[in-house]
């Protein structure tokens, strides 16, 4: 076992600021790193470090540093040698001689060795005896400087190296390297303090080939030839303080772009696709303008970088003042689809470096306010960018998608206090991980803790207004800068870390307002609300009685009390109500302002202020109300069942002008296949004015209400005369006109509708063959000569479209399926399949996107068999060296083969690539799929779980030095 | 007797191919030259004391004589045409004569001999006409500023073109079918040869052929063929961008074009200057207004030397590193 923390009561030596306590007797001033050698064939890194530190208390004699995987040589203190022990605890989590083999258990262990070297408990995993000549030194409270020397060979992380293993030097085959990891794990390439609230001056020295490029942290000071020529080094001095975490490093055979905006920005890229580089960042300053703008302060770093780098363990990683970002975010200017999301990407980490890079945080309680802050100021970014009903919809995405883990893993805990630390209270006993630490998360618990942060960020401005907040943060940022600018008071940095209890004093200082009730309903506790509404009009009373309902017992709710906004449309015009919401009281009676009779040839005024006229023949005669929707800000984080007729519904979909509750009515209207319904979206479908993405849901909710009225469907197939009309050429309908996308809205619904339409299903439950021909003929008559943009989304779209009409196949008595009894309509489907395929050998699209679709096809076709299920294409697919988009499409398609057919020596083959694969995302990705789609579950007899899978599952737990953790599902 | 068979022999070949002359007269013509060199053959042989000869001997001398008579013909006019006559002359014959070899001054005596024989004169046969050319049109007659004597024009269909038209298909719906299977059969087409020329995979095991895949192959580098547009692709975009002029081009593309040239521009410039610090002086600042760190040179290691050898070396230093990064 790791020797146990120190004393605690030395410790507590109060700083004398807003009452951040280092767990550390000492203050880190400066670090150096210098990494002198790198060497691409051995995977190696050699260097030093060196860090000034103050003891802060007089009988310092052991300091504790993070360090893993490195091999430390040597430390020396004020040139002494020094005597250290190393050891990492989280290398065998439990160790061999324990019989005891269940995930409770582990899930101790891990925790257990996790703190043995948090950081933010003072721990570490390197432990240095100060030398006995340097006490009284020490004890006079005067600077120690630790050197140290270390190697680092084959990193399993913190360091990727990519060599691609062509002919030429390192340079020309575009080898390179670059630092990942999650949260804090920096001391995985270098001994560092890794925690994220010890802030220290930087100076980072890299020596690298010559025709390489060392991008690091802080400003570029020179870069220096060694004395045979054939290395220079770079020298970086990174003057705000900066926790270790945030240290970042790439080096490679880099194109570099300076700004064309802003000179002092420069980005990154692989040899040869400098001109999508100019294209991806070309937007970038635009970001930076508006950031700036609204938080009223400078950019806090001197300089920013952006590097694109291969095999990337994130899309995203902020450091300070660099931002690593996957190369496959790089795209031309023919791209539609990709562009918005790159660019959502480069503002996302923009926002990041404000609120995690340069204001850290004190403790790991304390990150849902960085996520927080920065997830909002980039929702604020997306609202300017792409427009308010992109940003309610993303806020309605994230919300559906907290509210469905939370209700399915019982609950993300934004700020969890650990009261003695003992696990008895542990807040977070519902999960089968800790979540004291960020490294003993499950990867997914973490996104949505992320995505609640920032929603519950947009919470409190709803409470405070958007004003005051900007304010606050405009607080936060400079009180940080003005800390940073105190280059010899390192005492002040710790005004450079946020914690939970600053930030809510900084609200209520700034807006006077008690958010307190707020902080404690989301942040302090775990859970959503659950909501179950009903209504019915009283006409005599002229009152609509409104039940509202909660649940509040089921795993990841939790009782809500207070005020809740209800709309009600009514003929007379759209009305709010705020509802106390109390512990006992179900009903409401909220009093409707219009008289039921209706007032003919009256438009009817909505919540906008618009005046429009509605066929009001299809609602109840007795009753004013059109529509009610609850909470329609979304200003709880709640789930509504809510009850009203198919025609209130209608009404919503038609003239509700929200997004977010047009698409509430779309997912409602799918319980009402009638006719009116078919109608409301069939006009919502045809309407320029909507917004794009729900009529792109439109189109579903069409296809599934045609299926469920079938028998009754008159006309051609849903859809298809729409589709005719908007895309199809005037003469000859069955004709789709040559591609032109330069409208993005119809684009994206050329693209979804044929997808939607193969969802059709005729009385035998089969595709219409109607439809199965009118997607081969857009196939067939697909013409993207004359078009700006690149057609590679839209193809792969159609054979998703493809896929979709398949139909499970008849089978006589479980023939072997033979190309002489191939269905004729799969052997079409087959024919382009195979044809678009081998194009993309030819003609490789964008991300391969069509090979993505290709493949996914084809494994419908085997799951439906057409075709005989046959792992082995995918398998060459997955292999290392396809594009990583096309392998994550394989290994999907392998996993749910290995489910489908319980084959053992996939299940094989799958866990030996999460073991042995060079990438670590596709590691990740592999453990993610088999998750979600798992081989076997809990109760199920299977043959695959067998005691050596067991075996095998709990020694790559025990070994996982990153992400590995997370195979629960298969393991009981 | 010899010469009886032969000329009974070249008589009745003269009537076997006679049964067909009266079809052709230019045959006609032609056979009965030969049979009179056939019997000048046969009377030589005669003379030269033979007494019978075998039929191919005397068709292979017949060749022979002919050809050489041919010759002399062929060569005579050549020199008669050299000396811009038209007919020959004896002189030209004689210089002909020389020219082969033959001894002119030994023609007469033998011309006199005695055992000479004599043979009647073929019988004259008309010079068959060559048949003319199917006439079409009326030949064009000279205009004025041509001389009579120059050759008339050829028939009229040699020259004049009387270009055809289909009629042009215009069908919005033909064409566009016509486009998409063209396309359609040009990828199949190419898609099976690379499939029968390389490695495949197959959905089915028992067939191979019917749906051939190409087999998967990795990449050593798989970023670039993703992201890279393809040259078609860049082309294409070329083409759309130079002919669309459509006031729809969104306003926010045309500054990021200019935008991203002049950053080319700039980069350009810099490492004109880079690899040219003696130029930067004579330079006018405006490039020099970028000061980015990654774009400045390398710096020297600290060597203790003297400066101006360092200055020297310095250009020749910067190019490699420059060219490197490319």
């Amino acid at each position: 076992m790791p020797p146990t923390g120190l004393e605690p009561a030395r410790m507590n030596r109060k700083k004398g600021d807003k009452g951040f306590e280092s767990p550390r007797p000492y203050k880190l001033t400066h670090q150096v790193v210098c990494i002198n050698n790198i060497n691409f064939q051995r995977k190696s890194v050699v260097g030093f470090v060196e860090l000034t530190i103050f003891p802060t208390v007089a009988n310092l004699n052991r300091i504790k540093l993070n360090s893993k995987q490195c091999r430390i040589y040597r430390v020396r203190i004020n040139d002494l040698e020094a005597a250290f022990i190393y050891n990492d605890p989280t290398l065998e989590v439990c160790h061999n001689e324990s019989k005891q083999r269940n995930l409770n258990y582990f899930s101790n262990a891990y925790a257990a060795a996790v703190s043995a070297v948090d950081p933010d408990a003072g721990n570490g995993e390197l432990c240095i005896k100060v030398p006995s000549e340097l006490w009284k030194h020490v004890d006079e409270l005067k600077v120690l400087k630790i050197h140290i020397n270390f190697s680092l060979d084959q990193p399993k992380g913190g360091l990727h190296f990519v060599v691609p293993s062509v002919e030429g030097s390192m340079a020309e085959r575009g080898a390179h390297v670059f630092s990942c990891g999650y949260q804090n794990s920096t001391r995985f390439w270098f001994p560092c303090v890794d925690s994220y609230s010890e802030l220290c001056t930087w100076k980072l020295e890299f020596t690298v080939d010559a025709a390489m490029v060392a991008v690091s942290n802080g400003d570029l000071v020179e870069t220096v030839y060694t004395h045979d020529m054939r290395k220079k080094t770079f020298h970086y001095m990174l003057t705000i303080p900066t926790a270790a975490s945030n240290i970042s490093l790439a080096i490679g055979p880099f194109e570099i772009l300076v700004d064309p905006y802003m000179h002092e920005v420069t980005h990154f890229c692989l040899p040869q696709l400098l001109p999508l580089l100019k294209h991806t960042t070309s937007y970038l300053h635009e970001v930076f303008e508006f950031y700036e703008e609204i938080l009223t302060c400078r950019y806090p770093y001197s300089c920013f970088k952006t590097v694109f780098i291969d095999e990337a363990y994130v899309e995203v990683a902020a450091y300070a003042s660099m931002s690593i970002f996957s190369t496959n975010l790089l795209h031309s200017a023919m791209i539609i689809d990709e562009t918005p999301l790159t660019r959502r990407c480069l503002a996302q980490s923009l926002a990041q470096q404000f609120f995690g890079c340069f204001i850290s945080r004190m403790s790991w309680s304390d990150e849902w306010v960085l996520k927080g802050i920065s997830g909002y100021i980039y929702g604020l970014w997306m609202k300017k960018t792409f427009g308010v009903n992109e940003y309610r919809h993303w806020i309605k995405e994230e919300l559906d998608k907290i509210v469905a883990y939370e209700l399915k893993t019982g609950g993300v805990l934004l700020h969890p206090i650990f009261g003695g630390g003992k696990e008895k209270d542990n807040p977070a006993s519902h999960l089968h991980f800790s979540i004291k630490h960020p490294h003993t998360l499950s990867w997914e618990y973490y996104t949505m803790f992320q995505c609640k942060a920032h929603l519950v960020m947009r919470l409190i401005e709803n409470r405070i207004s958007m004003e005051f907040m900007l304010q606050v943060f405009n607080k936060l940022l400079s009180l940080a800068s003005t800390a940073s600018s105190q280059k010899f008071q390192s005492h002040m940095w710790s005004q450079m870390l946020v914690s939970t209890s600053g930030f809510l004093k900084s609200i209520s200082n700034v807006s006077g307002k008690d958010i307190q009730p707020l902080i404690k309903q989301w942040v302090d506790q775990s859970g959503v609300v659950k909501f179950y509404g009903s209504f019915a009009f009283n006409r005599k009373r002229n009152v609509l009685e409104l039940e509202i309902k909660q649940d509040y017992t089921s795993p990841g709710t939790q009782k809500y009390v207070g005020p809740l906004k209800v709309t009600v449309q009514e003929l007379d015009g759209s009305f709010n109500h705020t509802l106390q919401i109390e512990e006992n009281s179900l009903k409401h009676d909220i009093p409707c302002h219009s008289k039921s009779r209706r007032n003919k040839k009256k438009k009817i005024p909505l919540m906008n202020g618009e005046e429009v006229d509605m066929d009001l023949s299809a609602m109840d005669a007795d009753s004013p109300l059109l529509w009610i929707r609850i909470d329609p800000d979304m200003s709880v984080l709640r789930k509504v069942e809510f009850e009203q007729a198919d025609f209130m519904w209608q009404y919503q979909l038609r003239y509700e002008r929200d997004v977010v509750a047009q698409q509430e009515s779309i997912l409602a209207l799918e319980k009402f296949p009638t006719p009116a319904s078919r109608l409301a979206l069939t006009d919502i479908l045809e309407q320029e004015q909507c917004f794009y993405r729900v009529r792109m849901s439109a189109c579903f909710c069409l296809a599934k209400i045609a299926n469920s009225m079938v028998s009754t469907w008159t006309g051609p197939p849903a859809m298809k005369s729409l589709f005719t009309r908007m895309f199809c050429c005037k003469t000859c309908p069955n004709i789709v006109k040559t591609n032109n996308f330069m409208s993005f809205q119809s684009y994206f619904l050329q693209k979804t509708m044929p997808v939607a339409m193969a969802l059709l299903r005729d009385v035998h439950n089969l595709c219409p063959k109607e439809v199965l021909t009118f997607i081969l003929d857009l196939i067939k008559y697909n013409d993207n000569r004359k078009n700006k943009f690149s057609d590679n989304y839209y193809r792969a779209e159609m054979i998703d479209a493809l896929a979709n009409s398949v139909t499970p196949a008849v089978s006589v008595n479980n023939e072997v399926r033979t190309l002489d009894n191939l269905n004729p309509d799969v052997r079409l489907i087959l024919e382009e399949i195979t044809r678009f395929l081998n194009m993309e050998k030819l003609l490789p699209s964008y991300r391969h996107t069509i090979t993505v679709s290709c493949l996914r096809a084809i494994r419908v076709l085997q799951k439906n068999g057409h075709v005989p299920s046959d792992p082995a294409l995918f398998k060459s697919y997955a292999e290392y060296g396809h594009f990583v988009d096309i392998r994550i499409a394989a290994l999907e398609a392998v996993v749910d083969y290995t489910k489908v057919d319980r084959s053992y020596e996939e299940l094989q083959w799958l866990l030996n690539m999460i073991q042995n694969d060079p990438v670590p995302y596709v590691r990740h990705k592999i453990l993610n799929m088999l998750t979600k789609n798992p081989p076997f579950t809990k109760n199920m007899e299977s043959p695959l779980c067998n005691e050596a899978l067991v075996d095998q599952l709990w020694k790559l737990m025990n070994s996982g030095d990153d992400g590995t953790y997370f195979c629960k599902l298969k393991i009981k | 007797m010899a010469d009886a068979a032969a000329t009974a022999g070249a008589g009745s070949s003269g009537t076997r191919s006679g049964s067909k002359q009266s079809t052709n007269p230019a045959d006609n013509y032609h056979l009965a030259r030969r049979r009179t060199l056939q019997v000048v053959v046969s009377s030589l042989l005669t003379e030269a004391g033979f007494e019978s000869a075998e039929k191919a001997s005397v068709e292979t001398l017949t060749e022979m004589l002919q050809s050489y008579i041919s010759e002399i013909g062929r060569s005579a006019k050549s020199y008669c045409e050299h000396t811009a006559r038209t007919q020959p002359t004896l002189s030209d014959i004689v210089v002909t004569l020389v020219e082969m070899g033959f001894n002119v001054d030994t023609l007469p005596a033998y011309a006199k001999r005695s055992q000479r024989m004599v043979i009647t004169a073929p019988p004259v046969t008309n010079q068959p006409v060559t048949p003319k050319a199917l006439t079409a049109g009326q030949n064009r007659p000279h205009p004025p500023h041509i001389p009579s004597h120059f050759p008339e024009f050829p028939d009229p269909h040699t020259y004049i073109k009387t270009p055809t038209y289909r009629e042009p298909v215009s069908d919005y719906q033909v064409l566009r079918e016509k486009a998409a299977s063209q396309r359609r059969d040009v990828e199949r087409a190419l898609t099976r040869f690379m499939a029968k020329t390389g490695e495949t995979q197959s959905l089915f095991k028992d067939d191979v052929s019917t749906f051939p895949l190409i087999a998967a192959r990795p990449f050593t580098i798989p970023y670039l063929t993703a992201l890279l547009p393809s040259e078609l692709e860049m082309q294409q975009m070329e083409e759309t961008d130079s002919s669309e002029q459509d006031e729809q081009t969104d306003t926010e593309n045309l500054p990021l074009h200019i935008n991203t040239d002049d950053s080319g521009a700039e980069k350009e410039n810099t490492s004109v200057l880079q690899q040219n610090p003696s130029l930067s002086g004579s330079r006018n600042g405006e490039e020099n207004i970028i000061d980015n760190p990654y774009l400045r040179p390398v710096k020297k290691p600290k060597i203790r030397r003297k400066k101006t050898s360092l200055l020297l070396t310095s250009p020749g230093l910067h190019v490699p590193c420059r060219a490197d990064r490319r």
